[in-house]
């Protein structure tokens, strides 16, 4: 029973990068209906420029964090801009497109950081707390908590402000949008601006966990996006609980299979798919492919 | 005075004419209905005034302003509403942010609570289901929903298509109902439509629209016992 | 033609002589591009022609190159029986992999074959049988008696036939029946159901396609190379290929290989700058997406469509021809009806859109359904045609129930349809549109496309003869090599026609054939559904025009907010005051309709 415990809060850290990463894709689709397989790139932008911030520029983790945001955030803008002729036509396309922007992102990390990876020391350094005989990471916490803080922000900004309302309103139809006024294009912009930053975000906080190298973002990105379809695309609830979902299913197949981990990830995921396409949360959302 | 006045509007979808050269005015304070049977170009007609689809257009013009090189989505802010077929609420939200989206183009302040409480007023199923999810409502409701979210941008010209489609008789008289209240108020309405007694009883002359052209015009009370009319609407 | 075969010719003189003009290291690179070309051609099969998203290709090579380099040197089995083997686990691999097409479409398709991939490199790295990240070496010279394969100039010679035979496999199937299917597929996978292709079939037939061909270079991969190790099979290497898919156009299998060529050499160029090379070929990706979306195969007729405008419109306008009618039967004498449909309602969450409705159509018979926009006539459509399963109801079509069958099992047990907003095959041509709704042989049978090739394609001449026959009596001749989007859409309208009466059906649905058409064609359409009548098919149309419904059919139900409301012949309906209450307002008070048209019946 220890060992189950401790093997779900094992996952619940990752997990909550996996929910960052699958609310980026989540918020992009539902409000544009694009599925941004640049995604996991861009994560991997992120956690290269927070690191460097943090570890070369010498900046406090906090101040790191903000600033590979605003950067990945100006990246989303440009990929937005780029494909804009193709939105609300066709999809395929423009998924080949990020696609390809993905294979640009990937290019330029190693151009610019070199193939090679870096450790990040954790910036909390507090003792592990001890719980009824568990061990839990206190950056773990701090993880979790951000990740807490982050949706709650994310939501109160879909539910409550006027430019959230007006980025649902764009997904669910973009002509009556226009035509009550709100400026699609724009709207789209900073939904593609914001899931970057959430992908920073996630890539910021992943690198004290995991090791920063070219190809964190690609498993990240993968598993957060299975993550988004697994709590029902388009879902914030969603993202959130597919995200620990992985996080926890991760961190059990690692624990029984070790290296085959992946395999066995990938292929429960599969099933699950195919068994329910709409994932936990998801309805009305699966058919506009 | 008018309030809409159209001239020359074209609309090319793929190598297919959807409207022809067609021109028309609304006078301000009037109801002006297009009729026709489908397919005749009456959407696309709508459509191409919200600049919503591409068109070319000699004249477009509301009141003095000149509206032809205006995007689809400041014609709001120039007072054109729009009620879509089909009524396109915004089904994941719920009642009262699809009207608030509606004054997307202005300020939200105390006028725009105001306007609100008039919409409510004006539909009182509204106010009872504010906080249910559009794409939860009938379709009366959301015809109705429709409606108020285009009243809640203060349009001084209120372009509608089709209200009635798959609303009950009965519904369709409480749309008319409303339909004369606005116009009592001095809205100018623009109002496409298939149910021909909503339209004649709502408006005080039409255009009948034939493959993307007018082929007649006259006042309602005139068209409403034309035979001619019958024949192009209803295709006998 | 003659100018093709000899072009042809001259590619292949070329190709034999190529390895006289190329050092040992030029002719390796060659070999690589003939295996990526290979890959290419089986991701253009599966995502080009087939519509079917697939990120494992990459997987497929890998599954090939690992079975061949396990199968011989662990088993120690002969590198040709390891290589037949190895396909064969390929194409197991495959159709696994390809089985969430089944539930799945576009970028879910994209996300699950990706993960598939991945899990598959995650298996080779850690497996020990797959040599771990080490992977496996001293894979075995290929023997041929008499060749020395261990030669890349050799080798040169066995991997171009073979990409020779697998590309023109590949354009045999695009031209003939199964392509043409699977580009239906593609462009309008709900049309090509209701026209009797078996969707599911024709997926799983895009994966067992891309996975034979992935298969096949892996086993020459195996076979050149004679190392194989994880990182040859990973994700950077599955976006190259799709980036020469992409970038050579998916939707022409040469494209594809000029991608293919093309990509390949601009990275052996850049060898010492890879990542400038990857941001450079990332990029194109993207620009070709929003600007040349057929890529290079698109550039040849761009530039010949800009030079024929340059020229101005040369060519003769083509023209639509008279309707021959169809020879008239006399009327099976069945009592039965051939649709009964029972109960039906459908409720889209909470909303009714059909409520308890039934109807029963005679053979011979043709039956209008009239009602307001939004009274449920499509949806009654779709569920009769299978496209929703009825939420509560049954449906009966030729004495048997057919309630919520597949949209393709109803086109085969004979019920053939038409759409509202006109569904024809986009990137097809209007003949192309036909032939697909001739074509009534399963997809199973396309074994023969190995087995008997030559059969395949006496039966598609035998088609292309049968689709002349159907363009000619419907007047289309003169359109048969046009895109139908290039038609006017009174034309297009006919297309849609000719094509669901080309599925030979008992019974003909009509969604608002007349929409947007002018008098005229009015009139001919009317013509044309009469002499359908006559030929033995029975049809039942949705239409808004009530001239035409009230002069064409014998029968007329009415529909309002999901009910009937009204059933029987025109003139008992046209009097019925709840359908002029509920079509035409009540202020069309019944003595004012018009008398009935006097058109012949």
């Amino acid at each position: 029973m220890q060992v189950f415990f401790q093997t779900i809060i094992g996952g619940v850290s990752l997990g909550a990068i996996y929910a960052l990463v699958a609310l980026g894709f989540s918020l992009v689709y539902r409000t544009m209906g694009l599925v941004n397989f640049a995604h996991g790139n861009v994560v991997t932008v992120g956690a290269y420029l927070a690191s460097t911030f943090y570890l070369t520029a010498k900046l406090p983790f906090a101040v790191a964090m903000v600033v590979a945001i605003v950067v990945t955030a100006a990246i989303g803008l440009v990929i937005e801009r780029v494909l804009r002729p193709l939105e609300n036509r066709d999809f395929d396309l423009m998924l080949i497109g990020t696609i390809g922007f993905g294979i640009v992102l990937d290019a330029l990390v190693i151009m610019i950081w070199g193939a090679t990876g870096r450790a990040v020391p954790s910036p909390v350094q507090t003792a592990p707390l001890s719980l009824f005989g568990l061990r839990i990471r206190t950056y773990d916490l701090v993880v979790l908590a951000i990740a807490a803080v982050a949706t709650v922000l994310l939501v109160l900004f879909l539910s409550r402000t006027k430019r959230g309302a007006a980025m649902q309103a764009v997904a669910m139809d973009h002509e009556a949008a226009t035509a009550v006024g709100i400026h699609v294009g724009r709207s789209n912009a900073i939904a593609f601006m914001i899931g970057a930053g959430l992908a920073a975000l996630a890539g910021g906080l992943v690198g004290p966990l995991l090791y920063v190298n070219p190809a964190l973002g690609g498993t990240l990105g993968i598993k957060g996006f299975a993550a988004a379809i697994l709590g029902g695309f388009g879902s914030i609830p969603g993202a959130i609980v597919g995200g620990l979902a992985i996080g926890i299913l991760d961190s059990f197949t690692a624990g029984h299979f070790q290296g085959y981990s992946e395999l066995v990830t990938f292929l429960v995921f599969t099933v699950i798919i195919m068994i329910r396409p709409t994932g936990v949360f998801g309805e009305r959302t699966v058919n506009r492919a | 005075m008018t309030a809409l006045s159209v001239e020359g509007l074209t609309v090319h979808y793929g190598g297919v004419c959807a409207v022809r050269d067609l021109s028309f005015e609304v006078p301000a304070g009037e109801a002006i209905g297009v009729i026709g049977a489908n397919g005749a170009g009456k959407t696309s007609t709508l459509k191409a005034v919200m600049g919503l689809i591409p068109r070319k257009v000699g004249k477009l013009r509301l009141g003095d302003l000149d509206l032809s090189r205006t995007s689809s989505r400041d014609m709001v802010r120039h007072g054109i509403g729009y009620v879509p077929e089909g009524r396109h609420v915004f089904a994941g939200l719920p009642v009262e942010k699809n009207l608030l989206l509606g004054a997307y183009a202005r300020k939200w302040n105390a006028e725009t609570r105001a306007t609100l409480a008039e919409v409510y007023e004006l539909f009182p199923v509204l106010g009872e289901m504010r906080h249910r999810l559009a794409g939860a409502l009938s379709g009366g409701q959301q015809q109705m929903l429709a409606i108020g979210r285009a009243l809640m941008s203060r349009p001084r010209l209120l372009l509608l298509d089709e209200p009635s489609m798959g609303l009950s008789p009965k519904l369709v008289e409480d749309i008319l109902a409303v339909l004369l209240r606005l116009r009592g108020e001095g809205l100018s309405l623009l109002l496409v439509e298939q149910n021909a007694k909503l339209t004649f009883e709502a408006t005080s002359s039409c255009l009948v629209v034939e493959n993307g052209e007018v082929a007649m015009r006259d006042t309602s009370e005139k068209l409403r016992h034309d035979p001619r009319v019958r024949q192009i609407y209803l295709g006998l | 033609m003659r100018y093709r075969i000899a072009a042809l010719a001259v590619i292949a003189v070329a190709a034999w002589l190529l390895p006289y003009g190329l050092d040992s290291y030029a002719i390796h690179v060659v070999n690589i591009i003939l295996i990526f070309s290979i890959l290419a051609v089986g991701l253009g099969l599966c995502m080009g022609i087939g519509g079917q998203v697939n990120l494992a290709q990459v997987a497929f090579f890998g599954v090939g190159a690992y079975a061949t380099a396990i199968l011989t040197t662990k088993a120690g089995w002969g590198f040709w029986v390891s290589a037949v083997l190895a396909v064969a686990a390929t194409v197991v691999m495959g159709l696994l992999v390809g089985t969430p097409a089944l539930r799945v479409q576009s970028h879910y398709l994209g996300i699950v074959t990706l993960g598939l991939a991945l899990a598959f490199t995650n298996w080779v790295t850690n497996a020990q049988i797959a040599g771990g990240a080490e992977g496996i070496s001293a894979i075995p010279v290929p023997t041929i008696p008499g060749v020395d394969l261990s030669s890349e100039y050799l080798y040169y010679y066995l991997e171009l036939i073979i990409f020779a035979v697998t590309l023109a496999f590949g354009l045999f199937i695009v031209r003939t029946a199964l392509g043409r299917r699977m580009r239906a597929m593609r462009d309008d996978a709900l049309a090509a159901g209701s026209l009797g292709a078996e969707v599911p079939v024709l997926r799983m037939t895009a994966f067992l396609l891309a996975s034979i061909y992935g298969g096949i270079a892996g086993v020459l991969y195996a076979g050149l190379i004679r190392y194989v190790a994880p990182e040859s099979f990973s994700i950077a290497n599955m976006f190259l290929l799709l980036a020469m898919v992409i970038i050579g156009g998916r939707q022409s299998l040469v494209g594809c290989v000029a991608g293919a060529v093309v990509l390949y050499l601009v990275r052996e160029l850049l060898v010492d700058y890879p990542t400038a090379a990857q941001i450079g070929y990332g990029s194109v990706v993207v620009l070709v997406v929003v600007f040349a979306p057929t890529g290079l195969a698109g550039l040849p007729p761009r530039i010949r469509q800009a030079l024929r405008r340059r020229r101005g419109g040369a060519g003769e306008a083509a023209r639509l021809g008279e309707f021959r009618p169809y020879e008239a039967v006399e009327a099976a004498a069945g009592d039965e009806p051939i649709l009964v449909a029972d109960a039906i309602s459908m409720h889209f969450r909470g909303l009714k859109a059909l409520d308890d409705v039934s109807l029963s159509v005679d053979p011979g018979e043709i039956r209008g359904i009239v009602g307001p926009n939004g009274s449920g006539k499509t949806t009654l459509f779709n569920v009769i045609s299978g496209l929703y399963r009825p939420t509560r109801g049954r449906v009966r079509f030729r004495g048997r129930d057919a309630t919520g069958l597949a949209p393709y099992r109803l086109a085969r047990a004979g019920m053939s349809r038409t759409f509202q907003n006109l569904r024809l095959f986009g990137d097809l041509t209007v003949e192309e549109n036909v032939l697909v709704a001739l074509d009534r042989h399963a997809t199973w049978q396309s074994w023969r496309y190995v087995g008997r090739p030559i059969s395949v394609l006496r039966r598609d001449r035998d088609l292309h003869r049968r689709a002349g026959e159907v363009l000619d009596r419907y007047g289309l001749r003169e359109f048969a090599a046009l895109p139908p989007k290039s038609l006017p859409y009174g034309i297009q309208r006919r297309v849609e026609i000719a094509r669901a009466m080309a599925a030979a059906p008992a019974l003909l649905l009509l969604d608002e054939p007349a929409a947007g058409l002018n008098g005229e064609e009015v009139r001919q359409l009317s013509e044309i559904v009469r002499s359908i009548r006559d030929s033995g098919v029975t049809v039942i149309v949705i239409e808004h025009n009530m001239g035409l419904v009230m002069s064409l059919c014998e029968r007329i139900t009415v529909l309002a907010s999901g009910k009937v409301i009204a059933e029987g012949l025109p003139a008992e309906v046209a009097q019925n005051p709840a359908v002029i209450e509920a079509y035409l307002g009540d202020s069309m008070s019944s003595d004012d309709l018009p008398t009935l048209p006097e058109v012949a019946r």
